[in-house]
């Protein structure tokens, strides 16, 4: 599993793929963590196939014990299927995700970790010092769906909005903005069913400070290719399958 | 999963269908039983010594069902418990993966400890799961009991349809067919047992 820190600070932000180990018939997907003095959010935690490879990558970072907190964006397997793992390993800890997928969710067990629901107008998850607020992203793709803003860091994690699908050793940052469209238009155009609900998003998130759009597959966009990738997202035309 | 974990779900799913045939076989005993108790009455005096049989007959069928009933939410509880084991032990699996895949990190030996009660856990799964097939075979034998005394109580009603006279022949039916019956409960159980038994408490 690569680990690449992404933000240096207060506190830090660490995105975890790439990982060498994954079955090829499973799709590649982005975690990130936060990691406080001594508290540690994973965000997308990821598949139960990924669980032990990201244990072990999440123990360079933190011990098991201080991994408080876990964030679902939706209900998806690739995003939240080691939760039932998760459940297991950690004796102290909440996991934030929809209120709406909260009977879907604990189908993977969910006995000794506390669901915190997040309501659909979004809240906050607080790790010590950091405050990170949850901007609602719902139809993108999932009917509950949320993505996470660090304002301090200037992170916006925004699940599968941003994804391609790449082969392995991909870099992790997008370096050529007109050459990256063409692996996210199919992505987009099929996954996300609606186009009130991509401007909404579009409008909202235009008013954040952003230096870093994450997505949980495939490349980060960096600088002004988040604002490239906001007014490429805007002219598109999803839900095209009908 | 495990040729172990497999065998075990197999072994539970086994009693559960066992079980739902004897439950058919214990409802057409009692059925059995009423059919015995008209003919006893017209038969009159000369089913005199049948027709306490024929209650008899009933309320060991009654009882076989409570007790089948009760297996049945045993076998749940074991199903249950087979299921929780899989899990655990899937769980400790990955978390050993865990600990080798993170060598020499900071962080690798806090896994200790959730390896331990992951370990742990599992085998109170095993342990229960071992104590509940005894107490479920016991109540297995009970039922094995209960046929053998209906087994008995056949041939009794077939000395006593001897005298029935005209009735001879109906009676006998009756007979035949709980020992029938009997026979078969016998057998399913006995075949439940078996599938049990290499799990019990030893
Ligand atoms: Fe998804
Ligand atoms: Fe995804």
């Amino acid at each position: 599993m690569k680990m690449t820190k992404i933000y240096e600070g207060s506190h830090q932000w660490i995105m975890f793929g790439r990982d060498e180990g994954k079955p090829n018939n499973i799709i590649d997907t982005n975690q990130y963590v936060v990691r406080t003095p001594n508290r540690c959010l994973l965000l997308d935690p990821g598949g139960a196939e990924l669980f032990a490879p990201m244990m072990a990558a999440v123990l360079h970072h933190a011990p098991v014990d201080q991994i408080t907190d876990l964030f679902a964006s939706h209900q998806d397997p690739d995003v939240i299927s080691s939760l039932g793992l998760w459940d297991q390993a950690l004796t102290n800890a909440k996991l934030h995700a929809p209120a709406i997928w909260e009977g879907f969710l604990r189908h993977y067990s969910c006995e000794s970790i506390e669901y915190v629901p997040i309501p659909d107008n979004g809240g906050t998850i607080k790790l010590e010092s950091v405050e990170l607020q949850l901007i609602p992203a719902h139809y993108l793709h999932s009917s509950g769906n949320f993505h996470v803003y660090d304002p301090q860091a200037k992170i916006l994690m925004t699940g599968d909005v941003g994804a391609a699908i790449e082969g392995p050793d991909t870099p992790v940052f997008v370096d050529n903005f007109a050459a990256h469209v063409e692996k996210m238009r199919f992505w987009h155009q099929r996954w996300m069913p609606s186009n009130q609900a991509k401007r909404v998003w579009i409008e909202r998130v235009r008013n954040l400070d952003i230096d870093i759009l994450a997505p949980q597959h495939g490349r980060m966009f960096k600088g002004d290719d988040v604002k490239r990738f906001l007014d490429w997202f805007d002219a598109l035309q999803v839900g095209i399958a009908v | 999963m495990t040729n172990q974990t497999k065998s075990q779900f197999i072994a539970v799913a086994s009693i559960t269908s066992e079980l739902s045939a004897v439950m058919v076989v214990a409802k057409e005993i009692s059925l059995a039983a009423a059919n015995a108790k008209a003919i006893a009455f017209r038969a009159g005096d000369k089913a005199k010594g049948f027709q306490p049989i024929t209650d008899f007959i009933n309320e060991l069928a009654k009882e076989t069902i409570e007790l089948v009933t009760n297996i049945n939410i045993y076998a749940l509880v074991l199903y249950r418990l087979t299921v929780d084991e899989f899990q655990k032990t899937a769980a400790y699996n990955k978390f050993e993966l865990a600990t080798k895949m993170a060598g020499d990190a900071t962080y690798a030996k806090s896994m200790q400890e959730p390896v331990n009660q992951a370990k742990l856990s599992m085998q109170d799964c095993q342990r229960q799961f071992k104590r509940d097939v005894s107490q479920l075979l016991g109540q297995l034998e009970a039922v094995m009991h209960h046929a053998r005394a209906a087994r008995v109580i056949a041939a009794n009603s077939r000395i006593e349809a001897s005298q029935a006279g005209e009735y001879l022949q109906s009676l006998q039916a009756v007979a035949e067919s709980v020992d029938k019956a009997a026979h078969t409960i016998h057998d399913n159980v006995q075949r439940c047992r078996i599938a049990l038994s290499i799990y019990r408490n030893s």
